[in-house]
């Protein structure tokens, strides 16, 4: 069952990816001034972090709390079954660190950056980086980099490792390496994802909480896609196909997907990612006017 | 030598959603949106030459900063033609936005918690300015803007003068042809405003940049600009420089006498005169028509025992008020 | 009775004023509505899968419904954002002006949540309407009775909530993470009020510390009261002397808070 999933959702990713680059390559390109300008705002941002040492204790000491809250939601589901989805309990504490891997990104990155554009857009802000020589997308994306928030980035493939190890899976090279290329997918997926929803404020310049509308269905992110019934299962695994970001990689990782998930996982993100932009192109003419 | 910038028949026309007050218009706003035109800039035509410093004056809602906008390209305009630098701003892309900076007085884009150099150091690479250019604008700007004990202090502890210092410093590293400052001395003290002007001007005569700013502070456009744009309600009322503006404008002019002798002269006697102003002994200042000052001057000296007398124009802020509600063209005479 | 009059007209303009903010963003009320309602449903969703055709703890699938459908109702009835709030007003000095005004700036929040839980409520009642037209599971008996006593531990459990969230806001006066113990306690109010499960269904030893604390008056005990799985006078009377023992001593926390806050703001400055 999960195996036709993964197939058909990689055909339709590679099918829609190929429609969708043609003709736009170009907008995959990134200058190499574009580092350069990254590696200075990043130096820039470690000097204010390190400024608040205090945060890094705190941010380890949260992230141990909510990885334990969910470690023990999964023992409470447990008490009462064997099996969620078809996975059993160290499959699904395998997720729970992906799962709090890429919580760590989105809180590293997204939040602290793209995040903010909401408020931008109605103090005026964003007209200083509109007037600069750079990309503003690439920009107002990854001009920060909150260095303490990615504990969870590690705590959650620490925890994903542990978990294997209790699994007594030790995962050959190439599942290894096709899991890091599902898990960068999912990265670049989240991000389109945070893209698009930010792109919004644009329409609804007083919105400035939409983020909040990424956390309530990332929820759904912390279990496999098959725990979900019915309606919900619908709306997890083709609506709003969020789930999909834990779950493959997880998937690529434990072996229940073979190597080849990660060349459907890449396609899906590089579609994403395509969409994403032409999506802010649209809202920054519309910020801009020219589009009426 | 063509223009640094080009306006041509420029107009940026906004839709917005109207709304009455109460309860009552929020939910009929929901319910059956209504939408208006406002009209921020009409058909506004000028040209600025390289070197010019030119302040833009109008109200607060006068469209001025939208006209900023457009021609720094984060605006597209409704209709009209904008050329900054010999680029069309809104497709000029990198290579227009390194020839231009933009500051605003309300808005920072220094790093609030690290020193002023590491925002600095961030626009090196945004700009992609070369590490020997880099080190020599710095000391110049910082000879120029006297920046040497803050450089190394956060952001936060600067204060305001010092920080809107910084944020030209900053503004300037790439060496921008074009300046666009919208109200850079705002909120400043009188000193601080000082050094600012002293700066600008400076600026511009070493490296013969165009400057066009807004200021709500008259002294910036006294000292600073050789011409002013006037914008209310959209419209260019007036552009020119800013004596033949008050020459165009002021009907009056005021009389600044220092009365000697006795106390004989009272406002009545000087009412006979022109209009009093002000009268305190011996200090008086009376308002006559432009073109009679001379003579009533003359009748002055003549009848009255007078220490002192000079011929002024009437106070620039009254002008500019002048202009906004009564519009420019009135006097023709 | 004019005494009471002036407080119904400064609560009424002082609800119409949250109102009318709300109007202005009612797209992010809406986000936060959404938001509300996942947790429980991807709750309700596993539970859902894990009972299958059986039981678990005595809940099948139907029970399952009832309960989150209720947990949801009674969420958005009892929630209380004051925390944030307060640590924001603390922060940006918004407190100062709304100390400078002959109102006890409680009573602004008290409207505010007012304003807000009439709103919300009134959407999750039609969403659960709408719901119960099309799935029998989630219909509730027609018991008035029932739903008055509810209706009544819900005040209470608004009232604890709100002074919890206040009181815990007010740690802004002396450090900068309040919010971030307010999130901690959400974080435990997650097994212990019954917010990821029914409380039947966690381990004996954890229930039994719930039993002690006052997490479950919070939510638990009105959500069983409105899904009918509080049996006999005994559970009946206990439940509500519980919630309030526990608002009596939320009550006395917010006001030492507030008055060691106070001085404490007034000599330090905002």
């Amino acid at each position: 069952m999960e195996r036709w999933e993964g197939e058909q959702i990689a055909e339709w990713g590679v099918r829609n990816a190929e429609f969708a680059m043609q003709g736009r390559v170009r907008t995959l390109r990134i200058p190499h001034s574009a580092l350069r300008i990254l590696a200075a705002l990043w130096r820039l941002n470690l000097a204010e972090e390190l400024q608040y040492r205090a945060n890094f204790v705190a941010s380890v000491l949260g992230t141990l709390f909510w990885i334990g809250t969910a470690l023990l939601t999964l023992a409470l589901f447990f008490r009462h079954t064997t099996r969620l989805g078809g996975w059993d309990y160290w499959e699904v504490v395998v997720l729970l660190g992906v799962f709090n891997a890429l919580t760590g990104v989105i809180e590293a990155v997204l939040r602290p950056g793209i995040g903010r554009l909401a408020g931008e857009v109605r103090s005026g802000g964003l007209d200083l980086v509109l007037a600069k020589p750079v990309d503003a997308q690439g920009f107002v994306s990854f001009r920060r980099l909150d260095v303490w928030r990615l504990t969870d980035f590690v705590l959650g493939l620490g925890l994903a490792g542990y978990a294997l190890s209790r699994l007594g899976r030790v995962p050959g090279l190439l599942q290894l390496a096709a899991f890091v290329v599902a898990l960068a997918a999912a990265g670049i997926v989240v991000y389109a994802i945070w893209v698009a929803l930010m792109s919004l404020a644009f329409w609804f310049v007083s919105v400035e909480n939409l983020s909040v509308l990424f956390d309530a269905v990332y929820e759904g992110a912390r279990y496999p896609v098959t725990a979900y019934p019915g309606a919900l299962r619908f709306v997890f695994v083709y609506l709003l196909p969020i789930a999909w970001t834990t779950t493959i990689p997880a998937s690529a990782l434990t072996g229940r997907l073979g190597p080849e998930i990660a060349l459907a996982a890449a396609a899906v993100a590089a579609l994403a990612f395509v969409l994403a932009r032409l999506f802010w192109r649209a809202a920054l003419r519309r910020y801009t006017g020219a589009s009426g | 030598m063509p223009p640094a910038i080009t306006a041509e028949q420029l107009s940026k026309t906004f839709r917005v959603k109207v709304r009455g007050p109460g309860l009552r218009g929020a939910i009929e706003a929901l319910l059956r949106p209504r939408y208006r035109d406002v009209h921020a800039v009409r058909e506004v035509t000028f040209r600025i030459d390289p070197g010019e410093i030119v302040a833009f004056l109008g109200p607060n809602g006068a469209g001025k900063t939208t006209t900023l906008k457009m021609l720094a390209g984060l605006l597209y305009p409704t209709s009209g033609r904008v050329e900054v630098a010999g680029f069309v701003p809104w497709s000029g892309g990198p290579e227009f936005k390194r020839r231009i900076a933009l500051v605003l007085g309300n808005r920072q884009q220094l790093v609030w918690d690290l020193p002023p150099e590491e925002t600095f150091q961030l626009n090196r690479a945004i700009y992609e300015i070369a590490p020997a250019a880099y080190r020599e604008r710095l000391a110049e700007l910082v000879t120029l803007l006297e920046l040497g004990d803050v450089l190394d202090k956060p952001v936060r502890q600067l204060s305001l003068g010092e920080r809107m210092k910084c944020e030209l410093a900053a503004a300037l590293l790439h060496h921008p042809p074009i300046l666009f400052l919208d109200e850079p001395t705002l909120g400043l003290d009188v000193t601080a405003q000082e050094a600012i002007r002293r700066f600008l001007a400076e600026y511009r005569d070493r490296h013969g940049a165009t400057v066009l700013l807004t200021s709500h502070y008259m002294q910036d456009v006294t000292a600073l600009a050789t011409r002013v744009l006037i914008i209310n309600r959209g419209r260019l009322l007036y552009d020119g420089a800013l004596d033949a503006l008050v020459a165009r404008i002021a009907r009056t002019k005021r009389l600044e006498l220092v009365l000697g002798g006795g106390d004989g002269v009272t406002a009545e006697t000087l009412a006979a005169f022109g209009a009093v102003k002000s009268f305190r002994f011996p200090n008086a200042v009376l308002e006559v028509p432009r073109q009679e000052a001379a003579a009533t001057s003359a009748r002055l000296l003549a009848a009255l025992p007078i220490a002192d007398l000079s011929i002024e124009d009437p106070p620039i802020e009254e002008v500019i008020r002048q202009a906004f509600t009564h519009g420019v063209e009135e006097d023709d005479s | 009775m004019s005494r009471l009059a002036e407080w119904a007209r400064r609560y009424g303009a002082l609800i119409r004023n949250a109102w009318l903010v709300d109007l202005q963003y009612r797209a992010s009320i809406v986000l936060w509505i959404i938001w509300g309602v996942t947790e429980p449903t991807i709750a309700l969703g596993i539970w859902w899968a894990i009972a299958g055709d059986g039981q678990v703890g005595g809940y099948a699938r139907a029970d399952f419904a009832r309960y989150f459908f209720a947990l949801m109702l009674v969420n958005q009835l009892t929630i209380a954002w004051d925390s944030w709030y307060l640590d924001r007003w603390i922060r940006e000095g918004d407190l100062n002006y709304r100390l400078a005004r002959p109102l006890h700036p409680a009573h602004e929040a008290v409207a505010d949540n007012i304003a807000y839980k009439a709103r919300s409520a009134g959407v999750i009642l039609v969403v659960w309407l709408v719901a119960a037209l099309v799935w029998p599971a989630v219909r509730l008996p027609l018991a008035p009775g029932r739903w008055a006593l509810t209706a009544l531990a819900v005040v209470l459990a608004a009232a604890m909530r709100f002074f919890i969230s206040f009181a815990t806001g007010l740690l802004a006066f002396w450090t900068t993470r309040a919010t971030a113990i307010m999130g901690l306690h959400g974080g435990v109010a997650l097994f212990l009020s019954g917010r990821i499960a029914p409380l039947a269904l966690l381990p004996p030893a954890v229930a039994g510390v719930a039993a002690v604390l006052w997490f479950p008056y919070m939510l638990a005990f009105p959500v069983n009261l409105l899904t009918g799985s509080v049996h006999g006078t005994a559970a009946l009377l206990h439940g509500f002397a519980g919630q309030i023992v526990w608002l009596a001593l939320w009550v006395g926390a917010y006001r030492l808070a507030w008055t060691r806050g106070l001085r404490r703001y007034g000599a330090v400055g905002g």
